[in-house]
């Protein structure tokens, strides 16, 4: 039953130092409340045992951020929104960037708060197995001054930490020494959004002469706090990286978890996913092994501008290609084409017609906008099986075109490599049933086709 | 620091563009005296706690939840709802491209995902359906299926380039 607001105190300090003071005047009788996201739903169910709270959501000294040269300090106060949209914490802790993209829906992004995730001590809370993974430490405050405690001992056990009656979390300090680390983080839930996790991993180490150099794999809901593997980590630390020691390792995992059955899962499928995640995490951490290709290695070494302007003929678009440019180096093949895709995905819509006006109308030799010999060429052998159609489909391909260009105010994209002229007329008849909103997606899904077949030729040589 | 006790404390905050002054206790709900004591019942309560997203309000810049919104917490910040959008742009488009594609049966969903919506294309007026589907995650609805609403939010999302 639905608690009844005239029961509860609320009070909202002004600054910590009040806050901090209230909490000392009568130890434990007085519970934080930030943004709610966990309190209120106790509240709506009438289980929220404090009596008397104390808002700390505008506290301004827990909101801030610093930079320093080892370190960074996030306030505890920050939301999952600030750390999202934080430049340093996105290049350099990316786990977290991802933990806190995955916490519920923007709502509750706009209002929890990174310190609530940490003392409502929940085994699945989204942040906090990227927070082991980075060696994070916390600092507490109390009237009696601060102190700062490794996030690896806060936890105590289920639900419980080593916070003292009348401390609060002022903020947490994350290391500034992963930069050269591959890191790797998932959420296996019953769905992508607004579900809690069932198992979690956050995992980090670095390579060296082709083995496996300080291994820090960390996991949420699956032991009654979120941990580290310590005998996984110590498996792998030195050991050279192959197919032997990722199936060991999967094995070792799986066994050194300890997940219960619940709502939301078996500890069964939470073991074997476990193991699964380590193996992932180490096929991948492999990947970034493989020596890259004569091509990649001289335009990894290009001056901004002129990587740009080479990778255009690849797609189209100049943001695109200025992303891809930004994002060097890269190690390989896969992460290129992993990039584009992820680069591809999060363009405007602008971006996407200005890639389509570089390819020539199926049917006709020359683009709206042409950008390179290398990308003509290309074009002329993707579309050379329509080429060869014979005269009555050409005549139709043209005509469709036309009809195309009319309806949808563009010419008409598709991933023509292999496709005969009579198979492109008959995909481009369909398409003209399609809605606007539609057809702009399965455009940019040819167009996404197209580049990571270029991408392929282009870094093949 | 206001010291309040389980008394009612008063609130004044702007909402729509007017200030207002409450009368309420500190842990009642911004949605129940949104609803209740100001009359605006376009903010609908779904589940209560923070999955559903049907009592969206935007709160200094921020959707949020105003089920889980303390009204003291709410103490002189700047809150939007749906009855607030009427003059809005975006949301015009909106309401057009919803009625156009289908993206409103019931209606309890709707004034919530046009709020989200409204925040996303504040943000990212271009955005990609992995953008929709990422600001409108938190908001849940039982009848449509969600393609209709991501299509009509995308839809809004092009007439607002156009124009």
């Amino acid at each position: 039953m639905r608690s009844d607001p005239a029961e509860y105190d609320l009070v909202a300090p002004a600054n910590l130092q009040a806050a901090v003071s209230l909490l000392a005047s009568e130890p434990g009788r007085w519970l934080p409340i930030a943004g709610g996201t966990d309190l209120m739903v106790q509240f709506a169910a009438g289980t929220l045992r404090a009596r008397k709270l104390i808002s700390i959501a505008r506290l301004p000294e827990l909101r801030r951020t610093e930079v320093f040269a080892e370190e960074i300090e996030i306030g505890a106060g920050c939301t999952y929104t600030d750390v999202r949209k934080h430049d340093i914490v996105d290049s350099e802790f990316p786990m977290l960037a991802r933990a806190a993209s995955w916490t519920g829906g923007i709502a509750n992004q706009n209002r929890g708060t990174l310190g609530g995730n940490i003392v409502n001590a929940s085994p699945a809370g989204d942040s906090l197995p990227a927070l082991l993974a980075y060696d994070a430490d916390l600092i507490l405050v109390s009237v009696r001054g601060e102190r700062r405690v490794p996030y690896a001992s806060f936890h105590t056990g289920y639900k419980k930490t080593k916070l003292a009656a009348d401390e609060l979390i002022r903020a947490v300090r994350l290391p500034r020494r992963f930069g050269g680390y591959f890191s790797h983080a998932r959420k296996v839930g019953t769905r992508n959004a607004q579900a809690v996790s069932k198992v979690c991993i956050a995992a980090l180490a670095r390579m060296e002469d082709g083995t496996v150099q300080d291994a820090r794999i960390a996991f949420g809901s699956i032991a009654p706090m979120p941990v580290r593997l310590a005998e996984t980590e110590r498996l792998l630390n030195r050991k050279r990286l192959d197919p032997s020691l990722v199936l060991l390792a999967s094995k070792t995992a799986a066994a050194e978890v300890q997940p219960i059955d619940d709502i939301r899962s078996t500890a069964r499928y939470r073991a074997a996913v476990a193991g699964n995640l380590v193996a992932e995490f180490l096929e991948r951490l492999g990947e970034t092994q493989r020596a890259p290709s004569e091509v990649l290695a001289r335009w990894n070494g290009l001056p901004a501008d002129e990587a740009e302007n080479e990778i255009l003929a690849c797609c189209g678009s100049r943001v695109w290609a200025r992303g891809m440019a930004a994002r060097r180096p890269f190690l390989d093949e896969a992460a290129v084409l992993a990039a584009s895709d992820e680069t591809w995905r999060n363009l405007g819509e602008s971006d996407w017609m200005e890639a389509f006006r570089s390819h020539p109308r199926i049917g006709e030799s020359r683009a709206a906008q042409i950008l390179s010999a290398r990308s003509a060429a290309w074009s002329a052998q993707e579309q050379s099986n329509a080429a060869a159609a014979d005269d009555a489909i050409k005549i139709a391909l043209a005509e469709a075109n036309r009809k195309y260009v009319r309806q949808f105010g563009r010419i008409f994209i598709v991933c023509a490599a292999g496709k005969t002229g009579s198979e492109i007329l008959q995909i481009l008849r369909r398409r003209l049933q399609n809605d606007d909103g539609a057809e702009l997606r399965e455009a940019a899904e040819q167009q996404r086709q197209i580049t990571q077949i270029r991408l392929r030729k282009w870094l093949q040589g | 620091m206001t010291k309040t006790g389980a008394t009612p404390c008063d609130v004044s905050l702007i909402v729509n563009g007017e200030p207002r002054t409450v009368r309420a206790y500190p842990m009642e709900r911004l949605l129940d005296v949104l609803r209740q004591q100001l009359g605006l019942t376009g903010t609908k309560e779904g589940c209560g706690e923070g999955e559903c997203g049907a009592c969206s309000v935007i709160m200094d810049g921020a959707l949020v939840d105003s089920c889980l919104v303390p009204v003291l917490q709410a103490q002189g910040s700047n809150v939007v709802t749906i009855e607030g959008l009427g003059k809005d742009v975006r949301a015009c488009a909106l309401q057009e491209t919803f009625l156009e594609c289908g993206g409103a049966q019931c209606g309890i969903c709707t004034p919530g995902m046009t709020l989200a919506a409204v925040h996303l294309l504040n943000e990212k007026p271009e955005p990609t359906m992995d953008d929709i589907r990422d600001g409108l995650a938190g908001n849940l609805c039982r009848c449509t299926g969600y393609v209709q609403i991501f299509e009509a939010v995308a839809a809004a999302a092009r007439r607002g380039v156009a124009r």
